[in-house]
């Protein structure tokens, strides 16, 4: 057991340390999440629109899209320099790539919110400071589901032919059910609902989290096998 | 590989099967257009059920022996588990689309619209697109063991989100204002017996054709991997 | 009652699906014919 953290942490670290030498992704994930949110709010006239109705559908999207990214690139930087052959001859789990990947992504992407939810405070007016722990409770699980779904799809797309293209196609349509989860719980929380009032999504969203970790790691053997 | 003998006697148990879906389908149409009395409210549109519910089923349960054939190849690896999968695959696909465009025909003069965020018909629509993105994903990559694994992975992966759509998109709907919702798709409550009757006819017919068109879809692969087999194996000697 | 049309046009889009999808079994296997006819024809030449 102490081996297989070890393991897991020795990936997470890696890629920590290619990511603190270029500054490549996490830069160009929080420009992009800042975009989209940017274009939303031209798109949608935020005087008839009330914020707290659309915002939180902007935010997730916003995540999304910007997490794609980070997923795209996560394998694929692998792929490029044949890292990924090297990661598969270490003599470890499958598994233990699976999650390192997880995690690195997984805290990616959160360091990514953190910066973005300022943002989404002062553009759209909403004051998050009030209902900020079971906003992160909910950014939580929703991340973690979309990393889950999103670790094993990617180590898939990155050996197909138009991978960048293939991953979002595969993920999103798998993704609605966290999607609306997640925005309607934002929603709620900016409302002044107390999580216990939705605990029909949490089981929702947490149980999609948990069925596909247990996927993933039933069949990421399948996928990186060569 | 393929002896002879095999061959001809799926030809023969293919042409029964033929002679079948064919009697089903006669018997189908019969019904619907003939037999059952036309519906008081909704009038002569209402027979588009007749197609609609039973193509619904078929893809239904085309996507789920993608999920049973997507476990059983990850689990014994045959090459014949991957053809089921992407043969039931794409006749789900097909059917899932006449679903989606009756639907909307049907809904037109009955609610009104085109299109109504219903919970079964956003449903469908996401099933939809995540099975043409299994496709999309078979034609992304070589054949061979990684196309059938991968493709393997996503029937698993995608068949489990089911539940999880069924239910998002259900208590998605429910804070919403409730749309007309359908009143008489629910099989047996209040429904004539002779269009209870009908309906069961063109659901056999429709499943006769899902086994027909699965039996001639894997043939046809089995045959693409024999002649690959062969040009391979005369590339290497020559 | 008006809608008669409709019927029909659900009717022409179901019809039209099958026969579509059958269509390109039989041309899958027109090519797939084509191919073996070519595989059969180089292999007795030089057999």
């Amino acid at each position: 057991m102490n081996l297989f953290l070890n393991q897991i942490t020795a990936i997470v670290w890696k890629d920590f340390v290619t990511e603190l030498k270029t500054r490549e992704l996490f830069s160009a994930m929080f420009i992009f999440a800042l975009l989209v949110i940017l274009i939303f709010i031209f798109s949608v006239n935020l005087s008839v629109v009330k914020a707290s109705e659309v915002g939180p559908g902007i935010l997730w999207v916003a995540f999304l899209f910007s997490g794609t990214i980070g997923l795209n690139r996560s394998f694929m930087l692998e792929q490029e320099n044949g890292c990924l052959m090297g990661l598969m001859l270490v003599p470890a789990d499958r598994t233990v790539i699976y999650f390192g990947k997880l995690i690195s992504n997984f805290i990616f992407l959160s360091i990514m919110e953190l910066f973005i939810l300022p943002l989404f405070m002062i553009f759209f007016n909403i004051d998050i400071l009030e209902h900020l722990l079971p906003l992160l409770f909910v950014i939580f699980l929703g991340t973690l589901g979309f990393c889950a779904l999103g670790t094993l799809l990617s180590s898939l797309a990155s050996n197909l032919k138009s991978r960048d293209i293939m991953l979002p196609i595969l993920l999103y349509p798998l993704l609605v059910p966290i999607v609306i989860a997640v925005v309607r719980m934002t929603g709620q929380i900016l409302n002044g609902e107390p999580l216990s009032g939705m605990m029909n999504w949490i089981g929702l969203t947490a149980s999609f989290d948990i069925i596909y970790i247990g996927v993933s790691i039933m069949t990421i053997d399948h996928i990186l096998e060569e | 590989m393929m002896n002879p003998d095999a061959v001809e006697e799926n030809q023969e148990e293919g042409n029964i099967l033929v002679w079948l879906t064919g009697l089903a389908f006669l018997a189908a149409m019969v019904a619907i257009f003939i037999y059952v009395p036309t519906e008081q409210t909704e009038g002569v549109v209402q027979r588009v059920m007749y197609f609609h519910v039973p193509s619904a089923w078929l893809s239904f349960f085309a996507f789920f022996i993608v999920f049973i054939c997507s476990i059983l190849f990850l689990w014994k690896k045959e090459r014949e588990w991957d053809i089921y999968a992407h043969a039931s695959a794409e006749i789900g696909v097909i059917f899932c689309s006449l679903v989606l465009i009756t639907g909307p025909i049907w809904a037109r003069p009955i609610w009104g619209a085109w299109w109504v965020w219903d919970a079964r018909l956003t449903s469908t629509l996401i099933l939809w697109i995540i099975y043409v993105a299994y496709l999309m994903l078979r034609t992304q990559s070589d054949a061979g063991s990684m196309r059938a694994r991968y493709a393997a992975v996503l029937g698993i992966v995608g068949f489990l989100n089911i539940p999880f759509i069924h239910f998002s998109v259900l208590w998605w709907r429910t804070f919403h204002p409730p749309p007309k919702v359908i009143t008489n798709e629910g099989i047996g409550k209040g429904m004539d017996p002779t269009m209870l009757a009908t309906l069961g006819i063109s659901l056999c017919a429709f499943t006769l054709l899902y086994f027909l068109l699965m039996g001639v879809r894997v043939r046809q692969e089995k045959l693409k991997d024999e002649i690959d087999r062969l040009k391979r194996e005369k590339l290497y000697s020559a | 009652m008006d809608n008669q049309w409709f019927f029909l046009a659900a009717n022409v889009v179901v019809w039209g699906g099958i026969i579509y999808y059958v269509y390109t079994i039989r041309q899958r296997n027109r090519a797939l014919e084509k191919d073996l006819e070519l595989l059969k024809e180089t292999l007795s030449k030089e057999g």
